[in-house]
């Protein structure tokens, strides 16, 4: 009898773990995301990327530097295990894959665009668009976990759904975009330092 | 006449197998052993980064490959963000596209694909012949109805020749290799402008 009381406590207490917002709760979110959004001019942080296959024994790790500048420069950069980086600057996606430099115009390509103008929202975690997406906000572990899935049944084939977690000071810690085969993508942010000065040579191809 | 008889010795020499046309010394097979085994273990998770060169355009990505049980081989490419790009699955003779990204979901793509990859997780090939050539023990092996030249030394795998009309059309080399895995693996296509650059990672 008593572990099943045990048991019984410990499903509810796993269940409340992630509970859904209120209103409240979700305005004062909003309100705290979109004044850090107009304060943020500039992001630098590390990250770690977790890369989850389902068939696969662990995780696939890497790790690497964010660069963020407004209105839409951003660099990432993966260090470990390769060296590639990837820079979106005026609608250009600068390439430099160990050494290989090459570029494509995303000013064509509609997929891109939108890709792009994902990037820099989720980064600055301002992208509660109700016209775009399906939101559902829950508190998780003293954090706000925001569930975004995509009306748009092009991008639905690729992204399922995207969780980006802020802490309590509404900054993204990180973002988790799963594929329709729920396989999915894993990004801790760590280290982030907001609005110091990075000149424009760091998003140089 | 003169340029009759050249005709048809072009002729014949065109025609010559790959064996042939390489002065291959056919030898018994009774003392052969032929294994891949560079994508047979079923604890690992095989990772690598990959350089893809398509008219002369690279592209960059993680090339996955998981065997899953005997027989059963995953193969998946994403961008080095995570994005999957394609999944195919190899179940005994039979091979299924789980994903592939909608740009690229072309029949000739995905059969060059599936040949390729095919070479790389196939255990063990259909066996035809034995030769020596230089230092190599070289099996002649079937797949996907396809001659393929595996060059070894010592039981291990440093190169396979696809080939068509007795010439390279595809040469897979492995190297930094030890018993389950090729560190760097090239694969090389003649007729096509098409190389695929794995390093594991």
């Amino acid at each position: 009898m008593h572990k099943i009381i045990c048991l019984i406590l410990f499903i509810t207490t796993t269940l409340h773990a992630q509970t859904k917002m209120s209103i409240a709760e979700i305005n004062a979110l909003k309100e705290k995301v979109k004044t850090h959004a107009i304060e943020t001019k500039t992001i630098s942080s590390d990250f770690t990327q977790y890369k989850h296959l389902d068939f696969l024994s662990n995780d696939i790790i890497t790790t690497g530097k964010l660069a963020f500048k407004t209105p839409n420069m951003v660099k990432w950069e993966y260090i470990k295990p390769f060296k590639y980086s990837v820079i979106f600057k005026n609608e250009t996606l600068y390439i430099n894959d160990e050494g290989n430099k090459n570029k494509i115009d995303i000013g064509a390509s509609e997929q891109f665009k939108k890709l792009n103008h994902l990037i820099v929202s989720s980064l600055k975690g301002d992208m509660f668009d109700d016209n775009e997406f399906v939101i559902n906000y829950y508190k998780k572990q003293g954090n706000s976990e925001v569930h975004f899935g995509s009306k748009d049944k092009k991008f639905k084939k690729y992204i399922k759904v995207f969780y980006i977690t802020f802490d309590s000071d509404g900054d993204v810690i990180e973002i988790k975009i799963i594929e329709p085969s729920n396989d999915y993508t894993r990004i801790v942010f760590s280290n982030r330092i907001l609005n110091s000065s990075l000149p424009d040579e760091v998003f140089t191809h | 006449m003169r340029y009759l008889l050249i005709s048809f010795c072009f002729f014949f020499v065109g025609c010559a197998s790959y064996p042939e046309n390489n002065n291959f010394i056919k030898r018994e097979i009774s003392d052969l052993v032929l294994k891949n085994t560079y994508f047979s273990d079923k604890q690992k998770d095989y990772i690598y980064k990959a350089t893809i060169n398509v008219n002369d355009k690279p592209f960059g990505g993680v090339f996955i490959v998981k065997k899953i049980r005997n027989n059963n081989h995953r193969v998946v490419f994403t961008t080095e963000m995570g994005n999957k790009i394609f999944d195919f699955s190899f179940i005994n003779e039979d091979f299924r596209v789980n994903y592939i990204l909608e740009d690229l979901n072309k029949k000739i793509l995905i059969n060059i694909l599936k040949k390729d990859f095919k070479v790389l997780i196939e255990e063990s090939p259909l066996f035809l012949n034995a030769f020596s050539s230089n230092n190599y023990a070289v099996f002649e092996t079937k797949i996907y109805d396809k001659r393929h030249y595996y060059y070894t030394i010592s039981n291990q795998i440093h190169k396979i020749v696809r080939s068509g009309k007795g010439k390279e059309k595809v040469i897979f080399t492995f190297k930094n290799t030890d018993n389950f895995i090729a560190n760097l693996i090239k694969i090389e296509h003649k007729n096509l402008k098409l190389t695929i650059n794995l390093k594991s990672i």
